[in-house]
């Protein structure tokens, strides 16, 4: 906790029923934190360690769980494969996103409000609806099993919300500067790369985090379209080794911290973005 | 969390301005604006009709079907008649029914944090991040770890170890296995919706509870008599978007926690839509199954809407 905020707070209300507050805080704080400590020292322990004494501090201190599920179960590989498949499928969706933002925020689009209502109620689709059919399209372009099948996925389960949520962010531009530009002799392509792009930047960012831990964190269409073991994404295998190692908790646990560090380091480095997003959900 | 999430966002989305830019502007350039506008929405568009749009019809069409993917033979009605004749979609639904008891337990924690990050006390910046955090893990990732604390090694039978007792096997009984995953949901949700909220009760008027507290009102008092009353809307909100939440997302906690065991006791209707996708011979089946899914879902945020409609007048 730092310095500054605590002396804020304590000048904006210094009232004495704070303490018990903080204290309630506290406690559901705990709640959530205390399972994810534990998780991660378990994984820095060997399992005999582990069952002597679970909730003490480790005997032993090793990397031991991490090694073996690089060396022996591919974690490393399927980490990889999630880096790649997250970063692919969030350009995409930046690019296609913004440039239908753009135009549904700034130009006058035909049939905007058909276009508009048609990226609001896909929204609706629940996943399992899709499962079927999107296998069986896939199935018959023979993609599946490859990232483009999934990639596409992605894309296309990630896009509505982020035209939308472009949509609005672009609006927040004034049309002034975009009329500048113009008179200038700004071309559509310049407008959104030197004005658009910087001036929606942090949007821009906003949606970068939340469509990346979005793909990330995926589970269904990844355990479904990518069968073969090589090429499995990271949740997909920690389902594996979860369920093919239930009686050792320690290399379990580093699976789960290897899995959850990425959300997390995002969480403590972009929390500010990942605030900002869910404002948008927020909102009304 | 994907489907609270989205669920929420349309929530925000109903109230996106749909009027174009008007600009007055000569008609040869508002004319190619048009086209350029045009060209641009066109990717988009067209990547999430063809693999969202398109799907849910190809499903209903599948739905009519009998097919193994390749051939499809049409047999009109038949897979519904069956599915609403089928013992096991009859339990299934059963179960969706049970895991809504994790609705109120997640509401009513959502609450009470909310109401304690609104007094806004010492680092409540921080208490919000932390609260936040279930939500950035992946449901694997969640599901998982209360596989392993509850599991027979795991850190809740070592704990009963402590006190002497026996480890008990949590998952090859149905009640508990339903229970461990609601308080799963439970643990990954109430955060999320603890600060939603927030978000409505800051929306509440200060004014009317400086006045309360001028009349004399304790804290209960106007926690009961305003707070409430006043977040009811989003109270509404929050329970829709679980109820929808608990028919079509719970796929990722029951994959990783129980595969739907023991028998069927922890299967839901999304898990069974993957089951019989996969490992049965027909697929129709499957299509029926997510296309009543479907309308359920669609009936669900149907009078979302209508509550948010009316709830916006008063």
């Amino acid at each position: 906790m730092a310095e500054e905020d605590v002396v804020i707070s304590k000048r904006i209300s210094s009232s004495r029923t704070q303490w018990p507050i903080f204290i309630a805080l506290l406690v559901v704080a705990a709640t959530i934190i205390y399972p994810l400590y534990f998780v991660i020292i378990t994984s820095f322990r060997p399992n005999s360690d582990y069952l002597q004494d679970p909730f003490g501090l480790p005997g032993v201190w090793t990397f031991e769980n991490y090694l073996n599920l690089v060396n022996t179960y591919g974690i490393g590989q399927a980490f990889l494969n999630s880096l790649f498949v997250g970063t692919i499928s969030v350009s995409i969706i930046l690019v296609l996103a913004s440039l239908a933002g753009y135009a549904l925020a700034k130009l006058p689009v035909p049939g905007q409000k058909y276009i508009t209502a048609t990226f609001v109620s896909v929204m609706l689709i629940p996943g399992p609806v899709l499962i079927i059919p999107i296998y069986l399209m896939l199935a018959r372009l023979e993609i599946v099993g490859s990232y483009t099948g999934l990639i596409l996925v992605y894309v296309a389960t990630g896009l509505p919300f982020a035209t939308f949520f472009l949509t609005l962010s672009f609006r927040g531009i004034p049309d002034e500067v975009i009329e500048a530009a113009r008179i200038d002799g700004a071309g559509f392509f310049r407008i959104m790369w030197s004005i658009i792009a910087p001036m929606g930047s942090s949007g821009l960012a906003t949606l970068a985090v939340l469509q990346f831990l979005g793909a990330w964190n995926e589970l269904i269409f990844a355990v479904i379209l990518i069968p073969e073991e090589s090429m499995r994404l990271l949740t997909p295998q920690l389902a594996s080794i979860g369920e093919r190692f239930l009686t050792d908790q320690p290399l379990v646990s580093a699976g789960l911290f290897i899995t959850a560090s990425v959300p997390l380091l995002l969480l403590a480095f972009a929390s500010k973005y990942i605030m900002q997003g869910l404002q948008v959900g927020v909102s009304r | 969390m994907t489907t609270a999430s989205v669920t929420s966002r349309v929530g925000a989305a109903s109230a996106a301005p749909t009027g174009g830019a008007p600009r007055h502007k000569p008609g040869g350039i508002r004319r190619r604006d048009r086209i350029v506008g045009l060209l641009a929405v066109l990717p988009a568009f067209l990547v999430v009709v063809g693999f969202m749009a398109f799907p849910v019809a190809f499903a209903v069409f599948i739905s009519f079907t009998k097919t193994n993917g390749l051939r499809f033979e049409f047999r009109g009605l038949d897979n519904y008649i069956a599915l609403l004749n089928d013992p096991i979609v009859h339990q299934v639904f059963l179960n969706n029914v049970t895991f809504l008891i994790s609705v109120p337990l997640v509401i009513f924690t959502a609450l009470i944090v909310s109401v304690l990050l609104f007094e806004r006390v010492r680092g409540w910046k921080y208490f919000r991040v932390i609260f936040f955090l279930p939500n950035v893990l992946s449901v694997a990732v969640i599901g998982i770890m209360f596989r392993n604390a509850f599991g027979y090694y795991g850190g809740v039978n070592q704990a009963l170890a402590l006190f002497g007792i026996e480890p008990i096997q949590f998952f090859t009984n149905g009640s508990t296995a339903i229970a461990i995953i609601i308080l799963a949901l439970v643990w990954a949700g109430f955060g999320y919706q603890s600060l939603l909220l927030l978000a409505g009760l800051t929306s509440i008027n200060p004014a009317v509870f400086e006045a309360a507290a001028i009349d004399g009102a304790g804290w209960w008092k106007r926690l009961w008599y305003i707070t409430l009353p006043n977040i009811r809307r989003v109270l509404g909100f929050v329970f829709i978007i679980n109820v929808i939440y608990t028919f079509s997302s719970l796929f990722g906690f029951v994959y990783v926690m129980t595969a739907g065991g023991p028998g069927f006791d922890t299967t839901t209707i999304d898990y069974l839509v993957y089951l019989r996708a996969f490992s049965s011979t027909n697929l129709g089946s499957g299509a029926a199954l997510a296309v009543i899914l479907f309308l359920f879902i669609g009936i669900l945020t149907l009078i979302q809407n209508r509550v948010f409609k009316l709830g916006e007048d008063d």
